[in-house]
């Protein structure tokens, strides 16, 4: 069976690990519809590696316009079997108090608001084809108590990890998975607001000494995106070298 | 540049820091003096002397850190 991959944040570095990993094992037939913002170049080596198979798509998904047309032409066009939401606006290290209200809100757009959107475009067409598999990426931060000075970050992946569990009961009986990965700190271009002395005294406290990298993780996605894995659904699996345990 | 001097730049970056133009810090001033001074402005204030004094803290010059005075002692150490 060909798979109809839908990945949103696949131009961020965990992103193009992953599909050069679904691109590599994929079923003959299959296609990638990749979204990034501004930046789907970063996807042009992938495109010139797997020619024809990797569509991109250039959306701000903070404009419900632009999410709601780009839902429209996904369903229309495609029907995706596999969708996989990770984007994410870069952590802002902020007390609380000096939050900034657009800043809070557009964190819930592009993590939540769209993958609301998107789910509900894609989840019908799977249900009727009585499979599917449905991934978000949620963080280490929303096991056990998170660090401080991280409310936006720490709200949005909270919303995405409620909503993973009520998508996963009620598309259960139709062979649809949804779940998470909850990666420790992984060191990528996503941490470029991060002042350096934060990421190494996460590496330097993880049980392994180090921070997660995409390689780590994309693993991880990769199976609970399989055939296989097609009993488990609902779940948040940490991939955290042991920083954060369940 | 004399311990005055690098005191005296750290003085204005905690000034910046903690929105309070009226603050004096002394070699024995710690985290328990000032109210906001926890482990996030802990790194704003290292990020900030960072680039005052253009030199770079690896995590564990600055993890033993107990007061002012360590860390105009290793300020003095590092910008020479």
């Amino acid at each position: 069976m060909a798979y109809t991959y839908l990945v949103t944040g696949a131009t961020s570095d965990i992103g193009q690990a992953l599909l050069r990993r679904l691109l590599a094992h994929a079923p003959a037939g299959s296609v990638v519809l990749a979204q990034g913002c501004g930046d789907v170049q970063k996807l042009a080596p992938l495109c010139a590696n797997h020619p024809g198979l990797v569509r991109t798509f250039d959306v701000d998904l903070s404009d419900r316009a632009a999410v709601a047309a780009f839902a429209a032409l996904v369903t229309e066009g495609f029907a995706p079997t596999h969708f996989v939401h990770l984007p994410a606006l870069p952590v802002v290290n902020t007390k609380f108090k000096k939050f900034d209200e657009a800043r809070f809100d557009r964190d819930l757009e592009v993590q939540v608001h769209s993958a609301v959107a998107l789910a509900r475009a894609v989840l019908p067409g799977m249900a009727r084809a009585k499979f599917g598999r449905v991934l978000f990426i949620q963080s280490s931060y929303t096991l056990g108590a998170p660090p401080k000075n991280t409310a936006a970050y720490v709200m949005a992946k909270s919303a995405l990890g409620g909503l993973v569990k009520s998508l996963a009961v009620e598309y259960a009986p139709f062979g649809v998975t949804v779940n998470c990965v909850a990666p420790s700190m992984m060191e990528t271009n996503f941490l470029k607001d991060t002042p350096a002395l934060i990421v190494e005294a996460a590496a330097a406290d993880n049980p392994m000494g180090r921070n997660a990298r995409p390689e780590d993780v994309a693993p991880a996605m990769e199976f609970l995106l399989g055939d296989e894995a097609g009993f488990i659904t609902g779940v948040t699996l940490p991939v955290t070298g042991g920083s954060a345990i369940v | 540049m004399t311990e005055q001097e690098i005191l005296a730049a750290v003085q204005e970056i905690f000034r910046d820091n903690f929105d309070d133009d009226t603050l004096v810090i002394t070699r024995s001033t710690n985290a328990n003096d000032i109210e906001d001074w926890d482990s996030l402005e802990q790194i704003n204030l290292l990020t900030a002397i960072e680039k005052r004094f253009r030199i770079k803290f690896k995590l564990a010059d600055v993890r033993g850190l107990k007061d002012v005075g360590d860390l105009l002692d290793l300020v003095a150490r590092m910008a020479g």
